[in-house]
């Protein structure tokens, strides 16, 4: 199934980005090779010497709208340099945040992804010099705009993948001082003792787990402090419970019914305590939701259960379950 | 009802403090070495978060291009009617699809809709449910599975997946009923 939905969501992205891409290619909306009029403020005399010089740069909301066909309209002028050489003018947005209309944001992250900044190249330049500062009129060329999408999931897959290794490394901390702590647990008879105390509750849940066998204890840790929203704590849990899962596994590679119960309980995640993230986004307001989502969280355990178990009765997950056999020789006996 | 969230407030602030503190508290209680046993018990912390990085990165690279390239919008406006029968304002279904696929793509969801609906919209109340009464699926998946070294999931995606779905909808209803 992973296997499935893995390769799907990295085929339909391709299949999208194309479709998007090559609509772009018939609809043209960024106008490629077309040209902007614009117009040039310069607060001193225009010096066609500088190879640098401040100017405001100002577009004509009609202008705009008629050349791209959008509603949106841009500022009343822009802060920008100009630069020149011999044979060609070139202008560069002065400030990266600045608020452009659509389609100037893509253009702009898609002919400058380093630095982010809109620039674009001036032809026909017609300088009217006045006293003390000139205006300009010229025509406004960006670098021609291809393919967005497909550019944009190669950027976001490699961008992922070291958002991935950022929060594996992230773990190391809270990993290492709550597998510490369960360590002194087990040395100390408290896991012992809890999986004493949480056996008739979860026991059903997990029937794979011979009685007394410290997954149980690991497995009770991990909920409660799903249930009390410290999921700082409820990972290390979480991954203790499963590799003392893996020592009753004959086929290490393969999940057993038990690891598959475990992960329903965590993405169904029971919390008495709504995250922290929420509260901090809504404030006093995450009392008015305090009691539907705890509601929430009840029923879609239940579900959670119930498909767990469910899914398990069916022919493709009993077969590739990795203790089938001792459930049969279990039956015999 | 009140009295209820209230001590369950003050109980989760002692949690942690009571693990952190009273685990070596006790063990030490019962001679055991606590020193060794934490430094022992902790040393398997790196080298389990190095083992998950493969499976980290292959979900969530998989999950980023599906982000970017834009299927998102389009899933949200084919399920179009499927929301009108069973009652979700449409603003709320990227929170739906996004959910199960991403921690951090959700909480700004639920920032924008707060910022763009207010607080106290049914709108945001319903993103915040379905925030809250969820966890990423996927990501959870990766985590664990990834850290016992399986590769071969079985029905954890599936069960996983019904029970977003059905976390999807009670917290349609239970909101339509709460603030409806």
């Amino acid at each position: 199934m992973l296997n499935y939905i893995w390769a799907g969501l990295i085929i339909i992205s391709l299949v999208f980005a194309l479709a998007s891409d090559l609509t772009d290619v018939a609809t043209d909306p960024y106008r490629n090779g077309q040209a902007l009029p614009v117009t040039l403020e310069f607060d001193r005399p225009y010096d066609p010497q500088a190879p640098k010089q401040p100017v405001r740069l100002v577009i004509d909301s009609l202008a705009f709208q008629a050349l791209y066909g959008v509603e949106g309209a841009p500022q009343p002028s822009y802060d920008a340099t100009l630069r020149q050489s011999s044979d060609a003018a070139e202008i560069v947005l002065a400030d990266a945040e600045a608020e452009l209309p659509a389609p100037l944001d893509v253009i702009r992250d898609a002919t400058n992804p380093r630095d982010n900044i809109l620039q674009g190249t001036l032809r026909d330049v017609r300088v009217r010099q006045g006293d003390s500062l000139a205006t300009a009129t010229a025509g406004l060329t960006f670098a021609p705009v291809r393919f967005v999408k497909v550019a944009a999931i190669t950027a976001a897959a490699i961008e992922f993948a070291d958002i991935a290794v950022t929060i594996a490394l992230g773990l190391v901390g809270v990993l290492v001082l709550f597998l510490g702590l369960s360590q002194i647990a087990e040395d100390a008879g408290i896991i012992q003792a809890l999986v004493k105390l949480v056996r008739p509750v979860l026991g059903p849940l997990f029937p794979e787990i011979p009685k007394d066998h410290p997954a149980m204890g690991m497995i009770a840790l991990n909920l409660a402090a799903n249930v009390f929203g410290l999921g700082n704590a409820a990972t290390p849990f979480g991954i203790k419970a499963m590799e003392e899962l893996q020592t009753l596994n004959p086929e290490p590679e393969t999940a057993t019914d038990s690891m598959v119960m475990l992960l329903a309980l965590n993405t169904a995640s029971v919390q008495l305590i709504p995250p922290i993230t929420l509260i901090a986004i809504l404030g006093v307001e995450t009392n008015n939701v305090y009691f539907p989502i705890l509601f929430t969280t009840m029923g879609s355990l239940a579900v959670a259960v119930l498909a767990a178990k469910g899914l398990g009765r069916l022919r493709r997950y009993r077969e590739t379950n990795p203790l089938r056999s001792a459930a049969t020789d279990s039956e015999v006996a | 009802m009140d009295a209820f969230r209230d001590i369950i407030g003050v109980v989760s602030v002692f949690v942690l403090p009571a693990m952190i503190i009273g685990i070596p508290l006790y063990g030490l209680i019962k001679r055991v070495p606590v020193y060794e046993s934490f430094v022992e018990g902790g040393k398997e912390g790196f080298g389990l978060a190095v083992r998950i990085i493969p499976y980290l990165v292959a979900i969530l690279f998989a999950i980023g291009m599906f982000r970017a390239s834009g299927a998102m919008e389009w899933l949200a406006g084919a399920l179009g009617p499927i929301l009108a029968f069973i009652g979700m304002p449409p603003e709320v279904l990227p929170m739906a699809i996004v959910r199960p696929l991403t921690g951090s793509g959700s909480v700004a969801i639920v920032a924008d809709l707060a910022n763009q609906y207010g607080e106290t919209s049914l709108i945001t109340r319903m993103a915040s449910t379905m925030f809250g009464s969820t966890e990423t699926t996927f990501y959870v998946i990766a985590v664990y599975f990834g850290a016992a070294g399986v590769s071969k999931t079985r029905h954890a995606l599936p069960a996983g997946l019904i029970a977003d779905v059905a976390a999807m909808l009670f917290a349609v209803w239970i909101c339509l009923l709460f603030f409806g």
